[in-house]
């Protein structure tokens, strides 16, 4: 109880303890103005980003040292119905988790780019905190206006990180065209919410389901206005994990974003995405209650299609075009769009796993969480090559990222090619990588439910993007190094960057092999999303 | 310690460990890749000879008409894995995975020692060797479909960079081009094989294979499912028209890379079609099979002839290896027992003949950095000994008796012929035995003579100075290689012995099949039946 004389509205319970975590984040990122205020001029990078570290470290531990609960942090009950509050489930857990240790590694490798910059420390350490606070926020929502705000958190703090570098026009395209593209997705999501309000009365997640699904089993038709409501939320997440048609905001602000902010938007800011989905898709498809159990939804049916076509046409659209890429961090944009189809097959699969023999979405869940976490790894290593390679390319041979910048890498840095190419099989999915358990998992959920077509387009996407990721193979390990191309020391590795990339390569591997203690967190997460829906 | 398990270990242990070794002691980068692969080898040999008194860990037992059939895998081991999920590494071999164990431990033993020659980035190249042969061995120990699949998946990628940086361009075939080719079509079978896979899981609801082996699939589900796996393993055969990637590959890889390829990778394909498609399918089997015999026709004297007209000497045995690839095919399409076990016989017999062969064509382009027919000629004068190994190879190829190639192939020849002459079958199946036999005629016409114009004739002066094998290390993988060929020629016995064990509950379930179906169509078939009256009278005189 706060030791605050406030009268509390009646079935509020703040439960502020389970938000510890948050609060050494929020703490953290306030804090980590200070060191610019105090300290001279030449300390302040390091200073900063340490303290951020320790921070999300300490958030990190204190996640796994809490573990889940039934009790919401600020909890509004009315009766046994949620009515607002953010949940501390397994899966909040694992989500929360994978955030700030995923954030602890996004800002190992920020280090490298802030030790460049002369000022603004400060601000881009505590900017990227709270965004990644948002997402902490994300992975528990239970209701539609909390889902709006910590999404908003999410967002409006990547559109500063994607203009950070404000003197780069470059940058400040990318930051404009997020802002207006993001703003655009907003309007769709506040207008999706208020029409799914508009017929069910709450903005509650369990009652919103409860009503679905009661009038799936009245026979009442659900109005199109449900529909269009659901679908303008789905839109407003669509956008946030680059569904087609949503994605055209990808390749230019991923491209002139600063690249440890890419990073964080590949990550994070995707993850949060993918959280709300999961959490949409458990509220409407899957049934409410043991009742519902041999009921049909029609409006799980109608979303299986249509997640199913934009899964596909994501997919492939990604995949496509990352063939003529001949930027890196153009063909990642692309080939991240690539992985959302797979994610938004998982999504479709869920969505199909209603029923009495089914298992309440437990496989699209656990694997689009083991997606995530393997996703989230892979990426922070290949970015991590990006930065050194594309800082020294400007550095030495004061180029922008060209396309020659990986030729003949091998030679001249076998540690960072062999990085490289270990993120990119392992972002291809083949064996003994992360990313190949991941798709081996989507493509099980989506052949258990019989979605083989999805299932094949799938399984054939992962070979196109195995010819553009082995072109780029080809070129660090095939071709021979450009003359004045920077070599051996040149690349100055720093320390920091070194440590997540051996890091990384030991858990990309050990997650593709070992899957075990990985795939048992997942399990355990998904678990508590699939009892939420009985 | 389980054997299965050491020649799992041994090379992913050696793999790792060449990641610590400096890249440039080149000796100890050989000694350890060396005495890693003969260590399997031993070990694989050992379980050879032990094979027939070793006990069964798992039977997979499965119901025939009048009793049921035991099915033993030996060797076993099991460890948990993701217990959530239902997988298990889980190893064990029966007589058909085993012989496939033992070429593989040969060819890459072997493979290892020729590949002494290599200079360029050492390192990088035993690493990507041993890694692919350790996902070669784990397919055919695997008795975990997910593991199954996993290993198969693991063999294909480092093909990509042994072919890109360790092959050749010539002016029959880019590299780049050979090997992205030969990734993606691999990848794209398999890829095709995995969504099956996982819809038998998702059918019986686990990924152990011998229990997948005992249950009972419909025959709907069957049919749909057959063609999935099939065709996803019969890319890698190469079956025709599948078959594209393949003489490219091989005319781009390195002579070891060649061996591995030819003598165990398209192995893998005929052994998931045994394994998984055949075993678990049998209904639908029986129906598909008859238009294999078709296209395996097109395998053997399509890529027979193409051979004919080539003058580049990998690609001549490239098409050569698809070419008996199709006799591989008819044996398993003759659903006989004898075709079946010549099948497999052949599949070590061709492995064994053609990484001879292949490691023969590296060592003078290696030198002469041609393998055009037109530039040589005379070769026999100054390397007499690579000559003499390369006749033998040849002669085994064409199927000269005295080699396990003649056994195998006779087996299979007979299978297709018995296949052929059965009543229930339909009377064109005995072509595919005859095309079968002429296919070893052209066999004879394209191999007589590369080994005419390579190896006799008049002999440019440029290849003078080209040494031969001179000391013991340089011969003894040939040596190796050409003992095997001609001791399971004289005494096929052991071979088909360990392979039968395997291949015998395969034939019972797919002879079940068969029999289900004649009297499916017996009901059918009225009582008079002029044409079948007339020919059993004629069976009976």
């Amino acid at each position: 109880m706060l030791p605050l004389a406030i009268q509390l509205p009646e079935g509020l319970t703040p439960n502020l303890n389970l938000l510890l975590p948050e609060f050494i984040v929020a703490g953290t990122a306030l804090g980590a103005i200070l060191p610019e205020l105090v300290l001279p001029a030449g300390k302040r990078a390091a200073a900063t980003a340490w303290t951020c570290f320790v921070g999300l470290v300490v958030a990190f531990v204190v996640i796994l040292a809490q573990g889940p609960t039934d009790q919401l942090a600020i909890q509004v009950l009315d009766g046994d119905t949620v009515i607002s509050g953010l949940r501390m489930d397994a899966f909040s857990v694992f989500c929360r988790a994978l955030v700030t240790g995923g954030g602890a590694l996004l800002v190992l490798i920020s280090m490298g780019f802030t030790r460049r910059m002369d000022r603004g420390h400060g601000e881009y350490y505590a900017i990227l905190l709270f965004s990644l606070l948002g997402v902490m926020f994300v992975s528990g929502v239970s209701d539609l206006l909390s889902l709006f705000v910590c999404l908003e958190l999410v967002t409006i703090m990547a559109y500063v990180l994607a203009a950070f570098r404000r003197n780069d026009l470059r940058s400040t395209e990318a930051g404009l065209k997020y802002l207006v593209l993001g703003a655009v997705s907003t309007a769709f999501l506040l207008l999706g919410i208020g029409l799914m309000y508009g017929w069910t009365g709450s903005l509650s997640l369990e009652v919103i389901g409860e009503r679905v699904w009661a009038a799936s089993a009245a026979g009442e038709t659900i109005p199109g206005i449900m529909l269009l409501g659901t679908a303008l939320v789905f839109t407003g997440l669509f956008f946030k994990v680059g569904g087609v048609p949503f994605h055209v905001w990808i390749p230019d602000v991923y491209e002139g974003a600063p690249t440890p902010v890419t990073a964080f938007l590949v990550t994070a800011s995707k993850a949060a995405g993918v959280i709300l989905l999961l959490r949409m898709a458990q509220a409407l498809f899957l049934p409410a209650g043991p009742e519902y159990l041999e009921v049909t939804n029609p409006l799980a049916q109608q979303w299986v299609l249509i997640l199913g076509v934009v899964a596909v046409v994501t997919l492939l659209f990604g995949v496509l075009s990352a063939i003529p890429q001949r930027g890196i961090k153009r063909m990642i944009a692309y080939s991240s769009i690539g992985h959302a189809g797979y994610l938004l097959m998982g999504v479709a699969a869920i969505a199909a796993d209603g029923g009495k023999d089914a298992n309440q979405g437990q496989y699209g869940t656990e694997a689009l969480l083991y997606y995530l976490l393997a996703y989230f790894v892979t990426s922070v290593v290949a970015f991590g090559v990006i930065m050194v390679v594309g800082a020294a390319s400007r550095r030495v041979a004061g180029g922008q990222h060209s396309d020659k910048a990986y030729d003949g890498l091998w030679s001249r840095s076998p540690f960072l090619a062999v990085a490289m190419c270990l993120s990119l099989l392992s972002l291809a999915g083949v064996p003994p990588m992360s990313g190949f358990f991941a798709k081996f998992m989507i493509l099980r959920a989506t052949v258990d439910k019989g979605l083989y077509v999805l299932a094949f387009i799938g399984a054939g996407a992962v070979v196109v993007s195995l010819y553009f990721y082995l072109l780029w193979i080809k070129s660090m390990y095939f071709k021979p190094a450009p003359e004045g191309a920077p070599k051996g020391d040149d690349f100055q590795i720093p320390a920091t960057t070194k440590v997540v990339l051996y890091g990384g390569m030991v858990a990309m591997v050990l997650m593709g092999v070992w899957m075990t203690p990985f795939f048992d967190w997942a399990h355990e997460a998904a678990s508590a999303l699939a009892t939420l829906a009985n | 310690m389980n054997p299965l398990l050491l020649i799992m270990l041994i090379p992913a242990a050696a793999t790792v460990a060449l990641f610590f070794i400096d890249s440039d002691a080149k000796k100890a980068i050989r000694a350890v890749s060396t005495v890693a692969t003969g260590l399997v080898l031993l070990i694989s040999i050992f379980m050879f000879i032990g094979f027939a008194d070793a006990d069964s860990t798992w039977t997979a037992t499965s119901k025939v008409e009048g009793g049921t059939v035991d099915h033993a895998y030996k060797y076993g081991f099991e460890a948990d894995w993701v217990k959530e999920m239902g997988l298990a590494f889980r190893l064990g071999v029966d007589g058909m995975g085993l012989a496939m164990v033992l070429l593989t431990a040969l060819i890459i033993f072997a493979g290892v020692m020729v590949s002494y020659t290599v200079q360029k980035r050492v390192k990088e190249y035993y690493i990507c060797l041993l890694a692919l042969v350790t996902g070669v061995f784990g397919v055919f120990v695997s008795l975990d479909l997910f593991f199954y699949y996993f290993f198969y998946e693991l063999a294909v990628i480092p093909m990509y960079l042994l072919i890109g940086i360790w092959g050749s361009t010539t002016k029959t075939v880019d590299q780049n081009y050979a090997t992205m080719k030969l990734v993606l079509l691999l990848s794209a079978g398999a890829v095709v094989a995995l969504v099956g896979l996982i819809a038998v899981w998702a059918e019986v609801g686990t990924f152990n294979m011998v229990l997948i082996e005992q249950h009972e699939f419909g025959k709907s589900f069957q049919m749909i499912w057959f063609p999935v796996i099939f065709l996803g393993f019969a890319a890698l055969v190469p079956m025709w028209p599948l078959h594209s990637w393949s003489p490219a590959g091989h005319a781009a890889a390195p002579a070891a890379v060649s061996m591995l390829h030819a003598g165990v990778l398209m192995k893998l394909g005929a052994f998931g079609i045994l394994r998984i498609a055949c075993t678990y399918f049998p209904l639908a089997a029986v129906e598909y099979l008859p238009y294999l015999a078709i296209l395996c026709c097109f395998n053997i004297v399509y890529g027979g002839l193409v051979a004919i007209s080539q003058r580049d000497m990998k690609l001549i045995i490239g098409y050569s290896s698809s070419s008996h690839m199709g006799y591989v095919l008819l044996g398993i399409a003759s659903m006989t027992l004898i075709g079946i076990n010549g099948a497999v016989f052949l599949m070590f017999a061709h492995g064994v003949m053609t990484a001879l062969t292949f490691a023969l064509i590296g060592w003078f382009y290696d030198q002469t950095h041609t393998r055009m027919l037109d530039d040589l000629g005379g070769l026999m004068k100054v390397m007499p000994f690579a000559g003499t190994c390369f006749i033998i190879a040849s002669m085994a190829s064409a199927g000269l008796p005295g080699f396990a190639n003649f056994a195998s192939e006779l087996m299979v020849i007979i299978g297709a012929w018995q296949n052929g002459a059965d009543t229930s079958t339909p009377g064109w199946m005995i072509i595919p035995a005859i095309l079968a036999i002429w296919g070893l005629v052209i066999t004879g016409v394209y191999l007589l003579r590369a080994v005419k114009d390579a190896w006799f004739g008049e002999m440019p002066e440029r290849w003078a100075k080209l040494k031969d094998q001179r000391s013991f290390g340089e011969r003894a993988p040939f040596v190796l290689l050409t003992a095997v060929l001609l001791l399971f020629g004289f005494w096929p016995q052991p071979m088909i012995d360990v392979v039968e064990q395997g291949v015998k509950p395969l034939h019972a379930r797919i002879n079940d099949a068969k029999n289900q179906e004649k009297k499916a169509v017996e009901l059918v078939v009225p009582e008079t039946h002029p044409a079948r009256d007339a020919r059993a009278a004629g069976e009976e005189r």
